[in-house]
């Protein structure tokens, strides 16, 4: 075989094919040897430069402008439904304070007023408003999802506080379904409006104290 | 089988530091989920970035591409159903869209030094006459530079077999020509670089 005629199969050859002409010629010429040996080391050298080289930053934050543009790219539902800023973030260390402070600040206003609509109520006509002041207050408020989400939250991070905010939970509630009903039985009652919105701030703080990461 | 999915194995099972695997990534981009979208860019951005710059020999062009070709995968996420795999598909989205920009400029996908035999722009054989010799290890940047003075066509060839691994089917296929065109391409293209490496150590050599 000469030279020539090897250099015409080493393609096949490379690829591993080749009778025992091609492996005897290979083996006994220098110069076919030598070209084996080079085309093989830049066969492997290439799988080198296979995921070699990394893109610049620029070209993700082009992709991910486009993927927004077009409407690709959805912002994640926030969990709650409830959108006070976060205390975590804004008071650091001091963030352990707040569900207690919060906690007792809610028990004294309900010490404080025990109905804090009551006196609303008092202002419609009575047979209007039918508003149980004696019952249990768990015995009358259904327990939402948002509700139990947020004892499991306050069960798991502040165990020990878990009574206090049963409590306040329920009181909320109360409040709120009192509010409810005097603005149901006045809707253009502009000061029932206004202590139903109360009442839902009251809530709204009460969660964010619970489900804010501040908790201990 | 394709060969260039063989390779990628270790990335599609590889997790990223935020723990999300790719099989959950592709979920969650089906959803329009933003990290999810940047975990499989940060899986495979280095392969289809190189397999771009290998293809074009520039830098702009191939982060344009590389661009390009990680938008039509995300448009397309929500149609994967995972009976190939996703790298697979991926790459071969990269290498369709380097290929149509190469058309798109004019350039020979094939060469067209192909077409004819003998002719003088074909690699020299040089059968024994270098002393310079390639055996062993080849640094990676003498021999990326060597591909990035290959004449494109050859150049495509090359990088789709013997860096990416694609067959010469399948590779015939996606560059529309014979098989024996793209094995006797495949095979000039690795003689060019045998002398372009040649002739970049002798001039080394002859330096010091």
């Amino acid at each position: 075989m000469t030279c020539a005629e090897f250099e015409n199969a080493l393609p096949d050859f490379l690829d591993g094919g080749g009778g025992t002409d091609l492996r005897s010629h290979a083996a006994s010429c220098d110069a076919c040897s030598e070209l084996v040996s080079s085309l093989q080391a830049i066969m492997t050298g290439a799988k080198t430069l296979q995921g070699a080289e990394e893109p610049s930053p620029r070209v993700w934050n082009s992709i991910e402008s486009a993927l927004r543009r077009e409407g690709l790219i959805h912002e994640p539902r926030p969990a709650r439904s409830w959108h006070l800023p976060s205390f975590s973030r804004r008071w650091g260390a001091w963030a352990w304070a707040v569900p207690v402070l919060g906690a007792l600040l809610l028990a004294g206003l309900w010490l404080n007023n025990p109905r804090p609509a009551g006196d609303r109520v008092a202002a419609v006509p009575a047979q209007a408003v039918p508003v149980k002041a004696t019952a249990p207050v768990k015995a009358v408020v259904a327990v939402s999802p948002d509700d139990q989400q947020m004892m499991q939250e306050v069960a798991v991070r502040a165990p020990m506080m878990t009574a206090i905010y049963q409590t306040n939970l329920a009181r909320v509630n109360q409040y709120i379904q009192d509010a409810q009903a005097v603005v149901d039985a006045n809707p253009t009652d502009d000061e029932a409006q206004r202590s139903l919105m109360e009442a839902y701030e009251q809530k709204s703080l009460l969660n964010e104290i619970a489900l804010d990461r501040s908790l201990p | 089988m394709i060969a260039a999915g063989k390779g990628n194995l270790t990335d599609r099972k590889h997790r990223q530091s935020d723990g999300l695997s790719e099989a959950e990534a592709i979920e969650r981009a089906k959803q329009g989920d933003a990290e999810a979208f940047e975990t499989l860019y940060n899986l495979h951005k280095r392969r289809v970035y190189s397999l771009c710059l290998r293809m074009t020999a520039n830098t702009a062009e191939a982060e344009d591409l590389t661009q390009e070709a990680f938008l039509q995968l995300f448009r397309k996420v929500g149609t994967f159903r995972g009976e190939s795999a996703f790298s697979t598909w991926l790459h071969r989205m990269a290498v369709n869209v380097v290929l149509m920009h190469l058309r798109k400029k004019g350039l020979p996908v094939v060469s067209l030094e192909d077409t004819t035999e003998g002719e003088e722009d074909a690699p020299k054989k040089d059968f024994g006459a270098e002393d310079v010799n390639l055996a062993g290890s080849i640094d990676r940047l003498q021999l990326q530079n060597a591909v990035d003075r290959l004449p494109p066509g050859y150049r495509a060839i090359f990088v789709l077999h013997d860096v990416e691994g694609y067959e010469h089917n399948e590779i015939a296929t996606m560059v529309g020509c014979s098989i024996g065109n793209s094995k006797s391409q495949l095979h000039k293209a690795r003689m060019k670089l045998r002398e372009f490496l040649k002739t970049s150590r002798a001039e080394k050599a002859g330096k010091r």
